[in-house]
């Protein structure tokens, strides 16, 4: 090895690389393109006499050798003073702040109804807010001038034509008219009802109704769909009890409580009513041409706010519509 | 309606204490709303003898008695009554009773008192001889109660009035009655499912129904001008009456149900409405001219002064009853001022009758007047019933008003009601119901509700192995004409607690197609909630103005049409217009949390919007209703922290997240194309032409002025638009690295950079991967007129590029847009 490279050999040795900017001062110096000192070496070896020049070739490669061994050394040592117990980073310091969103009590509510009536293979319609009378009403059994039609109360558009659906049962009238049985469908939407605005009403909130119609449906089959349903959304030692009650399109027809334990009651707790279902009435299997001595069914509906309310405790339907930060915060996505 | 459980076990033996009775009604579809105590037991009153009085030695008005209750041991009780003597039987309330007793000033209010044994003016007083107020009894106050001498002393006080027929202790039961009940709107009615459900006889008053004609039918004549709308009318004639106050059982039952007691004949016809639930009508028989009753419906609009002495405008075609001069009645909805029974009243003339239930609806929705007569008739009284109900209430009024019954009655009966029957499969109720009931426990439950089944040779129904019935119907069983109305009754009555759930139930074999619509919209919800914005749901009704102001072109339903949805019938005006636009409730919300000090709020909203025009998206005849999607933020987006200081949303964030949720639908190339309207920072979306939705600014009005930004999205067209892509299809990746080139062009800032941005893509073919702009600079050595855009270009291909490629595609660029904008690369 000649003298000049047994020097440069010395540098490359003894530069102390303890910083970014002095390696990339050494790598500048000894490997840049266009001036580095070994780049420059490299580039006189046809210039070498052919006997020296193998040596010579080694001896210039083994110091480039050298210099990329240092560096990857010198870099390895700089990264590793970086790492946990050795920096002066602050990790107590907050993180930056990802700004939080949530999804309205409502739509979690339905999710989970509608999620569990899929899970027992129902199918999900969705309909028009603005109804015709007919299907709202007629094809569903309620009789005009009959009392019935008072437990809805309307918003009509047109009158005696157009309305608000008080109810999202035209949707299966529409699913039903669009399909031959079996229909195993379930609606979620937005409906309307003419009340006073109070804790307790709004004039309009949101069902889940479920239809099936097919052959050999009994009430027996209601009862197991409706109760697991029950487990489903209140856990499984829910008690549940049907009792009868009145809906035009439905006979005979039930309404479902479920026991909320309240160790403050006297009983240690109360019958809370969650939805209304029954047996399709015959009329309305009729009124979208199904022969109702061929198919039955059943037809189940629940009102979303009701459910909410009771899940998470809230006690005035209003603040439901009231869109206060502070109320939303609560329920996250 | 109240029913009172006193009332009510006058006509069943039922057992039941009133918390099994309200299980059982509720559980056989009479739902208990509501359960209310009335007075005490008078647990601990007994009936005691005054054996010694003596005055007070400290006070001048209290008396000391000495009462015996037959044990041996009679007690001292100071005594305040004006009336106490010596010898006197009297109600004692012992030393723990626990009275209701009346506040002095106001003796509506009673607070329950636990009597104890106490010293009044140094003499002890162990106990209370009490006044009928104190006992729930009466408002008298004016002195202790005396009962008669052979009121038996130490026995229970309570017991004792019940031998009299008075019980002050009851209960009042709210039940709620579904409109295919009109049976039940009565007491006898309740008490007839009770006695089907415990198996105990139905109990019904001894009543003496005169035959038609008699008398009676010499006294007045009743004609029936209406048949259709008026199926019967029984009068019933009762002379001689006293007017006057009702015994004190009677009255106790109707103050029970909720009724005020008026005067004896008044309270009778009340009373056996709630007995039997037919209305009854008492006319006093002086005042109704010729004698005559006529029914028959109004040819013009008319008024008429009712007994409550209002003045009614009735539409015409209500049914009216009428004299031989003049109307005295709105049929089945209240009576006239001018043949009202009065004081004066000594013959009366009892109206018993039949009316169509949609008539009667019809006029108390008409005159906003619903009366308990109107309440039962318009959902349908027994039409067998009406002899009976005149009949009990002619013989009260003899019993307790001191009339004289004027034998036989006028019993004008155009429509005689058919007995109705009904053929009942046992295997159909076995299909619905999902259980096997005993055949004799569905005859059995049946005629305890007053069918008759029969059971039919087998020969006619081949393929039956239960039985088929024919089932006679009750006439006060309206809703029930058909067989599933009786299989209905089976379940009702056998108990929907007993049809057990089937181990395992079958689900069809079809398979409904995967909701996309759906998925999508639970994606970008989630996907906001994630990115900081709170979903909201906002009224969809709101004032006209306000709706019509937000159905703007710009926005998605104003693209469709020009009139917004009214409703007729709106609870307020503030109320009255159907949303076009999600940006009034979003604007509202916003306005409402700054009102409450929030400095900075994103909010979204999914939901329908709706316009009065006929489209191609109409469901009903003229108009569309369309679902969109609301992004909108105001005040404060990014907060200060060590990190960086706080700025306010604009424009650009909201359209960040709008290309978020294009980029995440796979919507390439969506084109923000400026646009007028009454927002700043305007911009329609257009994807392959077709509109999208709006963003730009607005405020929200109040004290803040701080901008809000929004888009609204036709939510239908998007979603349109993403499934029309289908499923993903996997491109392979390319194994050669990719060529990064920037370009900073200086161009007038008139040209948009969205525009410059879609000519370099379109420019770049196929090579170019990837295009974005990084910096936007004003100013320097630039002219005033200009702006310099740095743009990042990435190429690529499934091959080595060479330099060449790379400079031919940006050569062609800059050709392009050197053409169009004469944009030059910046030295």
């Amino acid at each position: 090895m000649s003298e000049d490279l047994a020097t440069l050999r010395q540098e490359i040795e003894d530069t102390p690389l303890g910083t970014e900017e002095a390696i990339d001062g050494f790598r500048i110096r000894f490997l840049s393109r266009k001036q580095g000192v070994i780049t420059a070496l490299m580039k006189r070896i046809p210039d070498i006499a052919p006997e020296n020049r193998k040596t010579y070739g080694q001896d210039v490669n083994a110091l480039k050798q050298r210099v990329e061994a240092r560096l990857e050394e010198a870099q390895q040592a700089l990264s590793s003073s970086n790492a946990p117990g050795t920096d002066q980073t602050d990790i107590t310091l907050p993180g930056r702040v990802v700004p939080e969103g949530s999804l309205h009590p409502l739509t979690q509510t339905m999710d989970l109804i509608v999620h569990a009536f899929s899970s027992y293979g129902f199918q999900i319609a969705e309909g028009t807010e603005i109804e015709d009378d007919w299907h709202n009403f007629t094809a569903l059994n309620f009789p005009e001038d009959h009392p019935a039609r008072d437990m809805q109360d309307t918003f009509f558009i047109e009158e005696g034509k157009t309305l608000l659906r008080t109810h999202t049962s035209p949707v299966q009238i529409r699913v039903m008219k669009s399909q031959p049985p079996p229909v195993r469908v379930i609606v979620p939407g937005r409906v309307y009802r003419n009340e006073a605005i109070s804790y307790k009403s709004y004039c309009l909130f949101h069902q889940v109704e479920g239809l099936y119609v097919d052959q050999g449906v009994s009430m027996a089959d209601l009862k197991h769909i409706l109760h697991a349903f029950a487990r489903t959304l209140f856990g499984h030692d829910v008690r549940m009890r049907f009792r009868p009650s009145f809906f035009p399109f439905t006979e005979p027809s039930a309404e479902v409580d479920i026991w909320w334990p309240d160790p403050d009651l006297p009983g240690g707790g109360r019958w809370l009513e969650i939805l209304g279902c029954g047996m399709v009435d015959p009329n309305v299997l009729e009124a979208v041409d199904v022969d109702p001595e061929v198919y039955t069914g059943y037809a189940f509906g629940m009102g979303v706010e009701r459910i909410a309310m009771l899940r998470y405790g809230i006690d005035d339907i209003r603040t439901l519509y009231e869109n206060d930060v502070r109320f939303l915060k609560q329920f996250k996505s | 309606m109240i029913i009172s459980a006193n009332w009510l076990s006058a006509y069943v033996h039922h057992g039941l204490g009133i918390d099994a009775l309200e299980n059982l009604l509720t559980m056989c579809g009479l739902e208990v709303d509501g359960l209310e105590q009335i007075g005490s037991d008078l647990d601990g009153v007994v009936i005691g003898q005054i054996e010694h009085t003596a005055p007070h030695p400290n006070a001048d008005r209290l008396t000391c008695c000495t009462v015996s209750l037959g044990t041996g041991n009679p007690l001292q009780i100071v005594c305040g009554a004006p009336n106490v003597a010596k010898g006197q039987r009297v109600p004692v309330a012992t030393v723990g009773t626990t009275l209701l007793l009346p506040d002095r000033n106001d003796p509506a209010r009673k607070t329950p008192v636990t009597l104890k044994k106490v010293k009044l003016r140094g003499e002890f007083s162990e106990g209370m001889i009490c006044a009928e107020d104190e006992l729930g009894l009466s408002d008298n106050h004016d002195g202790i109660m005396v009962l008669p001498g052979d009121a038996p002393v130490g026995e229970s006080f309570a017991r004792w009035l019940a031998e009299q027929r008075v019980s002050v202790h009851d209960h009042a039961i709210d039940v709620a009655i579904t409109p295919n009940r009109p049976d039940a709107i009565s007491h006898i009615g309740v008490a007839r499912d009770v006695a089907a459900l415990v198996a105990s006889p139905l109990r019904l008053p001894e009543v003496a129904v005169p035959e038609p004609g008699g008398a009676a039918a010499d006294r007045i004549s009743i004609d029936i001008e209406a048949p259709e709308l008026c199926h019967r009318y029984v009068g019933m004639v009762v002379t001689g009456v006293r007017i006057g106050e009702s015994p004190a059982w009677l009255k106790q039952r109707l103050t029970a149900v909720g009724l005020r007691p008026r005067n004896n004949v008044v309270d009778i016809t009340n009373f056996v409405m709630h007995e039997c639930g037919q209305p009854l009508h008492a006319f006093d028989l002086a005042m109704v001219e010729g004698r005559r009753i006529r029914v028959r419906a109004t040819r013009t609009e008319q008024a008429f002064v009712t007994l409550d002495d209002k003045e009614r405008r009735l539409p015409e075609g209500t049914l009216m009853i009428c004299d031989g001069a003049r109307e005295v009645a709105i049929a089945g909805v209240m009576g006239g001022q001018n043949s009202e029974v009065t004081d004066e009243t000594t013959d009366v003339l009892i109206e018993s009758a039949w009316f169509e239930p949609s008539s009667i609806r019809r006029t108390a929705k008409a005159l906003s007047l619903q009366t308990d007569a109107s309440y039962r008739f318009e959902r349908g009284v027994d039409p067998t019933g009406q002899a009976w109900a005149a009949a009990r209430a002619a013989q009260l009024m003899c019993e307790l008003a001191g009339g004289t019954l004027v034998d036989g009655m006028v019993d004008a009966h155009p429509t005689p009601y058919e007995p109705r029957s009904v053929h009942v499969r046992g295997e159909r109720a076995r299909a619905i119901i999902g259980v096997d009931i005993p055949v004799e426990r569905v005859e059995g439950l049946l005629a305890a509700i007053g069918c008759t089944p029969v059971r039919l040779e087998k020969d006619g129904f081949p393929g039956q192995d239960t039985p088929v019935w024919d089932v006679t119907l009750p006439p006060y069983r309206p809703d029930m004409e058909r067989e599933i109305d009786v299989i209905e009754e089976i379940a009702r009555l056998h108990g929907y607690d007993n049809i057990p759930e089937p181990e395992r139930s079958s689900i069809p074999n079809f398979t409904p197609d995967p909701d996309l619509e759906r998925g999508l919209k639970a994606r970008v919800r989630s996907q906001l909630a994630s990115r900081g914005f709170r979903e909201i749901y906002t009224n969809s009704m709101l004032p006209v103005e306000k709706a019509q102001a937000f159905l703007d072109p710009a926005l998605p339903a104003g693209q469709l049409g020009e009139r917004v949805v009214e409703t007729l019938n709106p609870i307020t005006t503030e109320m009255a217009a159907l949303r076009p636009s999600l940006l009034p409730g979003a604007l509202d919300a916003i306005r409402f949390n700054r009102n409450h000090g929030r400095r900075g709020v994103r909010f979204f909203e999914l939901g329908r919007v709706h316009v009065r025009k006929q489209s191609d998206r109409s469901v009903i005849d003229g108009f569309t209703e369309i679902e969109t999607l609301l992004l909108a933020a105001s005040g404060v987006w990014k907060k200060q922290g060590w990190t960086g200081s706080e700025r306010d949303v604009d424009i650009f964030d909201i359209k960040g997240h709008v290309e978020a949720i294009f980029a995440s639908l796979r919507l390439v190339g969506v084109r923000f194309l400026p646009a007028d309207g009454p927002f700043p920072q305007l911009a329609r979306m257009e994807w392959d032409n077709t509109y999208m939705g709006i963003i730009g600014c607005t405020y929200a009005s109040d004290v803040t002025g701080q901008a809000v930004c929004f888009a609204e999205l036709d939510w239908d067209a998007v979603s349109a638009a993403a499934l029309s892509l289908g499923t993903v299809r996997f491109e392979r990746i390319s194994r050669y690295p990719r060529v990064d080139r920037d370009l900073a062009l200086v161009v007038n800032k008139q040209v948009p950079v969205g525009t410059l941005l879609a000519d370099i893509v379109e420019a770049g073919g196929d090579l170019l991967m990837d295009a974005s702009v990084f910096d936007v600079f004003e100013g320097g050595q630039l002219s005033e007129k200009e702006r310099s855009v740095a743009f990042s270009l990435t190429f690529g291909a499934h091959r080595t590029l060479r330099d060449n490629d790379v400079d031919t595609a940006v050569t062609r660029i800059l050709e392009a847009v050197a053409t169009k904008h004469g944009a030059q690369l910046r030295a």
